[in-house]
């Protein structure tokens, strides 16, 4: 195939915009979004280990995609540990991992010979520099998250709604619980090179908190979403090419504009309402 | 230790740091305890949105080149605090929803300013991860005014603070002005964070405020033994990071928290070694707040 580099681009883009959103209203709904945000900075520490590592041992073939995605499967195991060691204070889980895999990531780029602008690329995502391989890591990764979550979508709804109910009824949570962490760090490693590390977790959670404020169905959750989603990848990717903006911080802000609207919306139609009961 | 005592800059980063590690694990006790801790973190993110508002500013603004822009964050940063308050309640089912939202917001537009001011240069890289370098006098001056806030409001109104902490409602009922409390705290919060930024940067800044005081509710025994604990953890990452960041040639915000998380693990295989279980403040609760 031979395509250039923006449509590569907008490829991964619409990619991403689609299977984000649809793990943000599941995370959403499990009380979890900021497990995104965790895995994202522990999937920094995996890319500054696997630049660093490829930089000192010029022959090992290590790709910084596939280390993030090891250390962000990794991360995720760690939190349901970490969960379990504080049970009185659960939501200290993610904070210490998050801080953790931050640091790590500070220490490993001081010691990595790249510049910074390949760091820049990876925080703040840049559409420019998805290349063929690239553009292959999302592609694959994007059909089996796909195919994941049609083959496992009742289990995925189910444990997120009612842990008990679907352990009672005979699912077996363990496996359910680790397709979820394989799920999330699959996401976060497919699109950091488009949005970029700190701007992952703003994909999956602003597109299914407008949704919640839409949406009356389960099934209406994931479409709003999705449609919100791709609605903020495709504004984002045309406002950053026509402003000369950061990809990444354009696809973000017009999410983030959307979910204030919707908000906004909210009020100003019960306001409308009352003034003509019906 | 004697390159230390005798670069000017050094010194401030030194100074600037212990008095960060004093600060931001205590407030952290607080926040723990609140179960806030994620708090900080969307805080933090929106300092950054700050600095880079003021960077894009600064541009066309030139009143603005001389001041630093950590005014500009702190600003950010309690007016965001305000914002998480008000997102809570719009969200009543999803209320942990707020953060991630204000968080990914605010980073968001941090970054369409920063491209807008052609600020992707080493001074970014030195606000997100921290540089013993940027610690300027003037820097040190907010440092020490901040740390003294701190202090005082925290030996003013301990007891409230404690109570609101453990029971936000009990407190109500006796008569503390909740409202305003929180308001206090909420920007004293923000306040620390947007001056420890400069030394350990905006993406590890959370982790000094929670690290040192998950360490200290694997050994405390009672909530006043979590503060001392919380405060020597904190100091001693300060300590042992950016000295051994210093001759190691790395970046410094990262050894500090990783010092940090070395003292976690080793204070989680300590408990394990002793057979006790995690410190919990609750049934503390009565003897603390009598």
């Amino acid at each position: 195939m031979d395509l250039t580099f923006l449509e590569r681009g907008i490829i991964a883009a619409l990619c991403i915009g689609m299977i984000a959103p649809l793990l943000g209203t599941l995370l959403a709904v499990r009380r979890s979004s900021i497990i995104a945000d965790s895995l994202s900075h522990v999937t920094l520490t995996g890319l500054s280990a696997g630049v660093l590592i490829g930089g000192t041992f010029e022959f090992l073939p290590v790709h910084p995609l596939y280390t993030g995605f090891a250390f962000s499967l990794a991360g995720s195991l760690f939190i349901e540990k970490l969960r379990q060691e504080y049970a009185s204070f659960q939501e200290l889980a993610a904070p210490i991992i998050l801080s953790a895999g931050i640091g790590l990531s500070a220490v490993f780029m001081s010691l990595a010979p790249s510049g910074q602008n390949e760091w820049y690329d990876y925080l703040f995502g840049s559409i420019v520099s998805v290349g063929e391989g690239d553009l292959l890591f999302i592609l694959v990764t994007f059909l089996v998250s796909v195919v994941l979550f049609i083959v496992f979508f009742k289990e995925l709804v189910f444990v997120s709604f009612d842990q008990e109910g679907a352990a009672v009824s005979g699912i077996h949570m363990k496996t359910i619980n680790f397709l979820f962490s394989f799920l999330t760090a699959l996401v976060i490693s497919m699109s950091m090179k488009v949005v970029g590390i700190l701007l992952v977790g703003a994909l999956i959670a602003l597109p299914a908190s407008a949704a919640l404020q839409l949406a009356k169905s389960f099934r209406a959750l994931v479409l709003w979403s999705i449609i919100i989603g791709e609605a903020a990848v495709i504004s984002g990717v045309i406002g950053s090419y026509h402003l000369s903006l950061a990809t990444g911080g354009s696809i973000v802000v017009s999410a983030a504009l959307i979910l204030g609207a919707v908000l906004l919306w909210k009020p100003l139609v019960r306001i409308f309402s009352r003034r003509n009961p019906l | 230790m004697e390159a230390f005592l005798q670069y000017d800059f050094l010194r401030n980063a030194l100074i600037a740091g212990i008095l960060i590690g004093f600060t931001a694990p205590v407030l952290g006790v607080f926040i723990v305890v609140r179960r806030l801790a994620l708090l900080t973190d969307a805080l933090s993110h929106i300092t950054l949105t700050g600095i880079a508002f003021h960077l894009f500013l600064s541009q066309t603004l030139s009143v603005l080149t001389g001041l630093s822009p950590v005014y500009m964050g702190m600003i950010f940063a309690a007016a965001g605090s305000l914002f998480i308050e008000k997102l809570r309640t719009v969200y009543t089912a999803y209320q942990e929803l707020a953060v991630p939202i204000i968080l990914s917001s605010a980073i968001g537009l941090g970054v369409i300013f920063i491209s807008l001011a052609d600020g992707f240069n080493q001074d970014l890289f030195a606000y997100l991860f921290g540089s013993v370098i940027a610690v300027s006098k003037g820097d040190l001056g907010a440092v020490t005014g901040i740390a003294i806030f701190v202090t005082i409001v925290l030996i003013l109104f301990y007891k409230q603070l404690l109570f609101i902490a453990f029971d936000e409602n009990q407190a109500r009922v006796s008569g503390i002005p909740v409202k305003s409390m929180n308001l206090l705290f909420i920007i004293m919060t923000a306040l620390v964070i947007a001056t420890s930024m400069q030394l350990v940067g905006i993406l590890l800044v959370s982790s000094l405020m929670t690290l040192p005081v998950a360490a200290a509710l694997q050994a405390a025994k009672s909530f006043r033994q979590m503060f001392v604990y919380s405060v020597i953890v904190g100091e001693a990452s300060v300590l042992i990071g950016m000295i051994s960041a210093f001759y190691l040639d790395v970046s410094s915000g990262g050894m500090i928290v990783l010092a940090a998380l070395v003292l976690l693990l080793a204070s989680m295989l300590y408990r394990k070694a002793s057979g006790r279980a995690v410190f919990h403040p609750g049934r503390q609760k009565e003897a603390a707040v009598e």
